[in-house]
């Protein structure tokens, strides 16, 4: 919608530029003129719609929260509408604070971790997918689907339960196993065993897509391929690292580099886990930024913890991207 | 209903429609003579229902023509929705607020200065006055005390006389007799003698300042916290202890769901506060049956013959600096602060009302009374703007957590919290 009008703003500025052009010269210069002009516009007036929509949904918001991370705004300057410009005085706040450094390492690791275990999950299930039966390739979708179609909210609500300190059935399951006394034991006391189900629960909701993306490249790889490398005596590990994965890695680079967008600013897992009350433990970048806003009312120290999240993520998106470019992986 | 009638009725639905659509337009431009509606945001817990509905009734014979739009709302997450309610244009008309809030809320602008109107509420001038300074900032007035609430502790009288104990009315005897509770139901695994949920720091505080101790003090116009004092230091030591040996609870977990836990039969003593034992009993909450078992006595002092001081925690009710019904907003906060149903709220809703002349209403209570009386010696947090802050950023629960899961000493954890209360209180809101 917002689209149309500069489309034809663009037109107009094209046809106002071809109606001031005779003046200059002959008609048959003008018309050559004229023709190459919009040949060189039309991939610029194609481009400009999509433009002004990623200008106006992501351009504007980023520039805002720039503009906020600038400034001291609290509650009182929420109420009266007004900040007040500081420089980067929020962000000298945050470089000499040790919990923000802490924040980020622990950010760091949880999304190392996650992104391995996810990648390495899902590409073992898109091999098995690939060599079982018919019908049981059937029930694993299925399972995938239902998985990939529960509410983020739900699901954190269904693993609180199964970890719930009184009637979780983690600690009755477990105590029946008799690998331990579970009564009363409480996951999420010591922050490695809480960080544990946490990056469990993402690692499971991230399966449902990537093994299916996963499993999709799986069926381009060319069968000959395999068989001829299998005839001239590779072993599965070797077939898989040498003939599937290379064919594979633009895939690869996707996923990883939207793995770890996602699990970098992890959020909900965290908050809901945590009945929205994490203690600082369990603060990663996400969490940290909406405490500094929403919790302690200072906008503008949340927002220079978003911007510096989104600086991290583009430079990690920017690595990936020229990696893929450079294998070729981008045609 | 036949065709014409339906064609009808869909004619007179899409009129509607518009007529709806197109009010939301013109109200807006209208307004400053007569607004015909008024949005009150009530806490989850705060006023029983009848209560509700009685005010508006009332409120309804004066002004036939306002719609009273009552919106309840839960704790966990209302400072969020204050903040972005008051941010907005057209923010709730009255808000109750818990009464450590409101200083944070007057001091940035968003509560209507009531200092003038003062007069015109009933009982204004024997209002309780812990609440009225609560509502007081920079000696203005910025709302109207609501009701008040204390702790004590909430008592299975069967599992006492099973175990041949009695009210404790010191600090020892209390540990004494959770000690033999303790000892009588060994065979349950999941018994507490007292269930205490580790991040109830509400219920931290009458050990602190019962050994002297405070959160913060202040001097000079700077704020210094102070749960890292010896005295601080001790009253923690001693409730860690208690909470070691008496307590089942989650050391991580909050008292939200504490009645329904105290429901199910394992545990003999809770700190609560009294309308807790509305939901105790209730027949859809929780156990009718459980009526006659309960008892209260006050938290117990170190000193024989005393109780140890509890926090005062209560709630108020303010006017939104942005409320355009503000006349109509102060009516209807004058019926329910007023004699006529704060003594509903005393009696049905069994919290404490707002005036002193009214205190006496729950003294025939058994139950009720004790909770009254404990707010006699009752204390308050920092008044500061930015304790709002401290309560957001989980100080004191942390600092609880830490100690009782033992991740930090005592003097470790109450040092850092310390600090940390003494940098929030100090930065400039």
């Amino acid at each position: 919608m917002c689209a149309v009008p500069s489309t034809t703003t663009d037109e107009a500025a094209a046809s106002a530029a071809a109606a001031s052009g005779p003046r200059t010269g002959s008609p048959a210069r003008w018309r050559t003129l004229r023709r190459r002009l919009l040949r060189g516009a039309t991939p610029y007036l194609l481009i400009g719609p999509s433009l002004v929509v990623i200008a106006a949904v992501m351009a504007y918001p980023m520039g805002f929260l720039a503009n906020l991370s600038l400034q001291d705004y609290g509650l009182r300057e929420l109420i009266a509408h007004q900040g007040v410009f500081v420089g980067a005085a929020n962000y000298a706040r945050l470089v000499a604070d040790p919990l923000f450094w802490q924040v980020v390492g622990r950010s760091i690791v949880f999304t190392a971790v996650t992104v391995a275990l996810s990648m390495a999950a899902g590409t073992l299930l898109a091999l098995l997918m690939e060599r079982v039966s018919g019908p049981v390739r059937l029930l694993l979708s299925a399972g995938l689907m239902f998985v990939w179609a529960t509410p983020v909210v739900v699901a954190i609500d269904v693993w609180q339960w199964m970890f719930d300190y009184e009637f979780g059935i983690a600690n009755w399951a477990l105590t029946r196993l008799h690998l331990g006394d579970f009564v009363h034991h409480n996951w999420f006391e010591t922050p490695t065993q809480g960080f544990g189900i946490i990056v469990a629960l993402v690692v499971w909701g991230a399966l449902p897509f990537l093994v299916i993306t996963l499993y999709a490249g799986l069926m381009q790889v060319p069968r000959e391929l395999i068989e001829a490398a299998r005839s001239d005596g590779a072993t599965a590990w070797q077939v898989f690292w040498q003939v599937t994965a290379p064919i594979l890695r633009p895939i690869f680079a996707i996923l990883l580099s939207l793995s770890t967008i996602w699990d970098f600013q992890v959020f909900n897992q965290v908050w809901i886990m945590l009945n929205a009350r994490p203690s600082a433990t369990y603060y990663v970048m996400g969490v940290y930024s909406y405490v500094e806003a929403f919790r302690v009312t200072q906008y503008g120290r949340g927002a220079a913890v978003s911007i510096v999240l989104v600086v991290i993520l583009m430079s990690v998106t920017f690595f990936y991207v020229r990696q893929m470019a450079r294998s070729g992986g981008l045609d | 209903m036949n065709p014409r009638q339906l064609a009808r009725a869909a004619v007179a639905l899409v009129f509607g429609i518009v007529a709806v659509a197109c009010s939301g337009g013109a109200s807006s431009s209208t307004t400053t003579s007569e607004p015909n509606s008024l949005t009150v945001w009530l806490m989850n817990g705060s006023a029983p229902q009848s209560i509700v509905d009685g005010v508006n009734a009332d409120f309804k014979a004066k002004h036939p023509n306002v719609t009273v739009n009552v919106q309840i709302q839960q704790w966990s997450d209302v400072t969020t929705k204050l903040d972005t309610a008051f941010a907005g244009s057209s923010p709730p008309d009255v808000v109750e607020l818990g009464n450590t809030l409101v200083a944070k809320y007057a001091a940035a602008g968003a509560l209507s200065n009531l200092t003038s109107r003062k007069g015109s509420f009933e009982n204004s001038s024997s209002w309780l006055q812990s609440l009225t300074d609560s509502c007081t900032f920079g000696g203005k007035l910025y709302c109207v005390p609501y009701y008040a609430g204390s702790r004590a502790v909430v008592y299975r009288k069967d599992m006492f006389d099973k175990a041949g104990v009695k009210p404790p009315t010191t600090m020892d005897e209390w540990m004494q007799a959770g000690q033999t509770l303790m000892d009588a139901n060994k065979s349950d695994a999941g018994f507490s003698a007292l269930y205490y949920p580790g991040k109830y720091w509400y219920a931290a505080l009458p050990f602190v300042w019962d050994n002297g101790g405070d959160i913060a003090a202040q001097s000079g116009g700077q704020w210094k916290g102070s749960l890292d004092t010896t005295q601080s230091q001790q009253g923690l030591t001693t409730l860690a202890t208690m909470v070691g040996k008496l307590s089942r609870a989650d050391k991580t977990g909050d008292e939200a769901k504490q009645d329904q836990a105290f429901i199910q039969g394992h545990i003999a003593m809770l700190i609560a506060n009294g309308w807790e034992i509305g939901v105790i009993t209730d027949p859809k909450t929780g156990d009718p049956s459980l009526k006659d078992k309960l008892g209260v006595f006050p938290i117990p002092s170190r000193t024989a013959g005393k109780t140890a001081p509890v926090f005062l925690g209560g709630s108020d009710l303010g006017i939104a600096a942005k409320s355009k019904a503000p006349n109509l907003s102060q009516e209807w906060i004058g019926m329910l602060e007023g004699n006529k149903w704060q003594t509903q709220m005393a009696t049905v809703g069994m919290v404490i009302p707002n005036s002193t002349t009214l205190l006496s209403l729950n003294d025939g209570q058994p139950l009720v009374g004790t909770f009254a009386n404990a707010a006699k010696n009752s204390r308050f947090v920092p008044n500061s703007p930015n304790w709002a802050n401290v309560e957001s950023a989980n100080v004191i629960p942390d600092m609880l957590v830490s100690i009782f899961t033992g991740k930090a000493t005592v003097a470790a954890a109450s040092k850092s919290a310390s600090d940390q209360i003494t940098s929030i209180l100090n930065s400039k809101s």
